[in-house]
């Protein structure tokens, strides 16, 4: 009955020390998060203020984009509207091409990924140079994130630093995170001077002034764009929102909830296009305007981006971002994967065990787990159920459905615990796997009870 | 007040002393508690697996066996919140429940409205305790680690009502334990690891017990314990609230 | 249909009642003493704030802090230790190699170390590509919170640009170990005087 996640998680577990770094060091930033919202005592009010601003802006989306697009025109920015990844990858493409941009330095967007506009644009000759530098690393390495904040997470720094001593000439053997991030800020920032252009993603775009707001510890996507003349924005239609106000409410909730911080170190506002250049926002729908809201699907788009559900989420830390078959990981991306094609991504359904804890982190409130069960409600229509649980299920409530039945069943399970071990203990047992089988007890319950042991004895 | 008491199925096969301590308890203080015999299952293993179709029987059957009780008290956490929060949704439009609105974990029953101020009896041991996920996020036995919210647990309210109970707990405080229902064979791995991890921080607390108010849990955690033979002991919490009984 | 119909479109057909936009009233973080509050925050992400008493000179100040800086960019009239004026250059590109900026920043956020700095020099580059940068800020300018600075945002004029800075340029991309210094400015020190 395992799933891809399961078996994927199993193999990430077998290297026991690996997971536990990869574990514990992201509980470390699930602490770090504590500690910085136990110091906010309105905290929860603004997680519920959060919920109710993204709800009424995704209610309301044709206003708010209207009122966004027609304002950022209004300052002179160009605004782009595509319906899908391929229309998103043609028009950045198309800008990249009129300028003819021959390198393109980009920071941090996850959509980038989602529309998989890197080999895209490669296969068209562009260089296309990753400036964060986790991000970086992952693209040296030729592989994609496993985390959507803190992308190279599941990598040591002695991998890191042979890879820079083989693309940056760094010193032989110094894997010294300092050492190698200054290597990195060299070696990135001859790449920012030769730039013919500067890409962003968008962590929010204000409806009523129509700039873009980008957050970054590093500086990245300000060095981009303020030494390109080409500034070129990639953001989700769920981005919007209303208002500067509005913004007040997330910009405390996001760095707190994302890495423990205060605040990130930029907090940039895009408006204008800087000085003698132009500034395009390609507007990206790509499947999620046709998020049912039914089934409160569509609260999955209040999400922010700031991964505390997976720094927070049991099976996340200890199966890693490769586990699941979705580009973004965790709880989130086990929403994301099932919204964007729940044939695909089924099998991640099964990586959480119904905590609750990713809900309780997230400062959109989005109900993860909730909205995973659901899910699971609809595998069966979907024939993605497993046919063991199935057959568990059928079989558990062809038995709970018998009381007569039931009450047998219960006096004869005693036997299991005389069986011999190679009968209970065997691949086709999963919990005999790393645990023992309960013992039964001689006499359930019920038992007692029908036979009035229960009530005499404390009469 | 009558009170149908719900002894969930595996509680019943395997730990029946759970059951008993729990209307032991609720004798003492003097209540009309009574145990419907047709009783089985609420339905959660099949609906959490993704089966609330197969769950639907089970809940309207269970609606039906405690029908004429004002009160049901069962001593899960876990089963509590699956019937609280999953019946109505899980129901036809032609049928209202009323299971979800009148059942109580037999803790959360205890403090909420018997109250008592002292219980008899003396258990000298330490204790670590097991914060449930679902007691903890859905039926909020103690404050959730994760929020800003002031600081409880009435878990621990209760066990310092017992004489000489020294009360522990684990780091990760509110972590889950893996169990999970068909999470913990689906995803055998992962549900294992956390265990593992769950009872070292329980160990490391120097407790004699671990104890808590979801069965299911101690019953996965002791798996791991029986498998890797180790000296800890696992006790529900009715069963030391009914220690002097 | 243009792609930006069809998206509308889309939209309209999941279109159901609208939830009301809550109204945004936070008792939120209140300092004594926002001046102090700044100060400690400064330090916590990795910055720095130093006060400015009366009758110290601020040119002084910011020499004992960067004994050694030679290339330094400043369009500020009264900083005279300035090696030349950023607003002079026409190619953002050569401002690379600048040892210090000094600018001046708008309003400082007593909860987080941000200094709001709309756009005030000619090249914005200036403010992430300089080794390190002083951002001189008036101490009757310190708000709590961030409402509280947005409030004073939307209401102080129009900024093609504009950022809210806390703190150097940081990373911990490799295995999350903190690093200052990733690709803006290694220091961060905000001045805090009686500009007014």
């Amino acid at each position: 009955m395992s799933t891809k996640h399961a078996k994927a998680a199993q193999r990430f577990i077998s290297n026991r020390e690996q997971e536990q770094w990869h574990n514990e060091t992201l509980w470390f930033v699930r602490q770090k998060r504590d500690n910085m919202t136990m110091r906010i005592p309105e905290w929860e009010k603004l997680r519920d203020l959060a919920a109710k601003i993204k709800t009424h802006t995704i209610d309301d989306l044709i206003h708010y984009l209207e009122t966004f697009s027609e304002a950022a025109e209004s300052n002179g920015a160009i605004v782009h509207w595509a319906k899908d990844a391929q229309e998103h990858n043609e028009i950045v493409y198309g800008i990249l091409k009129q300028h003819q941009v021959k390198k393109l330095v980009k920071s941090k967007s996850m959509l980038t990924e989602e529309c998989l506009l890197n080999p895209y644009l490669i296969e068209r000759g562009i260089e296309v140079v990753e400036s964060d530098l986790g991000e970086r690393i992952l693209q040296l390495m030729g592989e994609h994130p496993s985390h959507i904040v803190m992308p190279a997470i599941h990598k040591k720094r002695e991998e890191v630093g042979k890879l820079f001593e083989e693309k940056m000439d760094s010193e032989k053997g110094n894997s010294d995170p300092t050492y190698l991030t200054h290597t990195a800020r060299k070696y990135l920032r001859n790449e920012f001077l030769t730039a013919d252009a500067a890409m962003t993603g968008a962590n929010f775009g204000i409806a009523q002034t129509g700039e873009v707001v980008v957050c970054t510890n590093e500086g990245n996507a300000d060095m981009g764009t303020s030494l390109s003349k080409l500034h070129i924005v990639s953001m989700g239609i769920e981005k919007i929102i209303p208002d500067l106000a509005s913004l007040s409410v997330f910009v405390r909730l996001l760095a707190r909830s994302a890495t423990g911080q205060p605040s990130t170190t930029y907090t940039s506002h895009y408006r204008r296009p800087i000085e003698g250049g132009e500034m395009h926002i390609v507007i990206v729908d790509n499947g999620r305007s046709s998020i049912q809201n039914t089934t409160g699907r569509d609260q999955i788009l209040r999400c922010i981006r700031c991964g505390a559900c997976m720094n927070t989420c049991p099976v996340y830390r200890r199966s890693g971002g490769y586990s699941y078959t979705y580009f973004i990981p965790g709880p989130i991306g086990i929403n994301l994967g099932m919204l964007k094609s729940p044939k695909q991504h089924s099998d991640n359904l099964s990586a959480c065990s119904l905590c609750f804890s990713c809900n309780n982190v997230c400062p959109a409130k989005i109900d993860l787990a909730g909205q995973i069960y659901r899910w699971r409600q609809q595998l069966d229509s979907f024939h993605k159920a497993s046919t063991s649980k199935k057959l568990i299920s059928q079989g558990m409530t062809f038995i709970f459905n018998r009381p007569d039945l039931y009450r047998v069943l219960l006096k004869m399970a005693p036997l299991i615990n005389r069986l011999p071990r190679f009968l209970v203990y065997n691949r086709l047992n999963a919990w005999g796997y790393g645990r023992e089988l309960p013992r039964f007890a001689n006499e359930s319950f019920n038992s007692m009870w029908r036979k009035g042991k229960i009530q005499k004895d404390n009469q | 007040m009558k009170i149908g008491l719900f002894v969930p199925c595996y509680v019943n096969a395997i730990y029946p002393d759970v059951g008993i301590a729990t209307y032991k308890l609720l004798n003492y203080f003097g209540l009309d508690v009574h145990y419907p015999v047709e009783q089985t299952c609420c339905g959660q293993p099949m609906a959490n697996a993704g089966f609330e179709n197969k769950a639907f029987g089970l809940a309207m059957k269970f609606e039906k066996t405690f029908k004429k009780y004002d009160y049901i008290v069962a001593p899960s956490a876990s089963c509590t919140a699956f019937v609280r929060y999953n019946y109505l949704s899980i129901m036809t439009d032609e049928y209202i429940p009323d299971a979800n609105e009148k059942i109580y974990d037999v803790c959360e029953f205890i403090h909420d409205f018997v109250k008592p101020a002292k219980l008899p009896g003396r258990f000298p041991h330490k204790v670590s305790v097991h914060n449930s996920c679902h007691g903890v996020r859905e039926l909020e036995l103690s404050s959730a680690s994760e929020l800003n919210i002031v600081r409880y647990s009435k878990i621990k309210n209760l066990l310092s009502l017992v004489e000489g109970v020294e009360i522990f707990e684990p780091a990760k405080v509110d972590e889950c334990c893996g169990f999970g229902g068909m999470f913990a064979v689906e995803e055998s791995a992962v549900s294992v690891c956390m265990g593992e991890d769950k009872i070292n921080n329980h160990v490391a607390t120097g407790a004699e017990y671990i104890t808590g108010a979801d069965s299911s849990c101690l019953m996965h955690l002791q798996g791991i314990v029986a498998r890797k033979k180790l000296p800890v002991k696992f006790i529900h919490i009715v069963q030391i609230l009914a220690s002097g009984l | 249909m243009s792609s930006k119909q069809d998206i509308i479109k889309n939209l309209h057909r999941s279109s159901k009642l609208i939830f009301p936009m809550p109204e945004i009233t936070v008792e939120a973080v209140k300092f004594d003493d926002p001046v102090a509050g700044f100060l400690e925050i400064s330090r916590f992400v990795g910055g720095d704030a130093v006060v400015l008493n009366e009758g110290d000179d601020i040119n002084a100040l910011i020499r004992s802090l960067y004994p050694d800086a030679e290339k330094i960019a400043s369009n500020l009239p009264e900083i005279t230790i300035a090696s030349f004026n950023p607003d002079e250059t026409d190619d953002p590109h050569n401002l690379n190699g600048v040892e210090l900026a000094i600018v001046k920043g708008e309003l400082g956020v007593a909860e987080n170390g941000c200094v709001w700095i709309p756009q005030n020099v000619r090249q914005k580059a200036l403010y992430f590509i300089s080794e390190n940068l002083v951002i001189i800020l008036d101490k009757n300018k310190i708000v709590n919170n961030m409402h509280e600075a947005y409030e004073y945002v939307a209401g102080n004029g129009d900024y093609g640009f504009g950022v809210f800075i806390s703190g150097p340029s940081k990373t911990a991309d490799i295995e999350q170990a903190l690093v200052i210094g990733a690709h803006g400015a290694k220091s961060v020190r905000v001045i805090i005087g009686n500009l007014s």
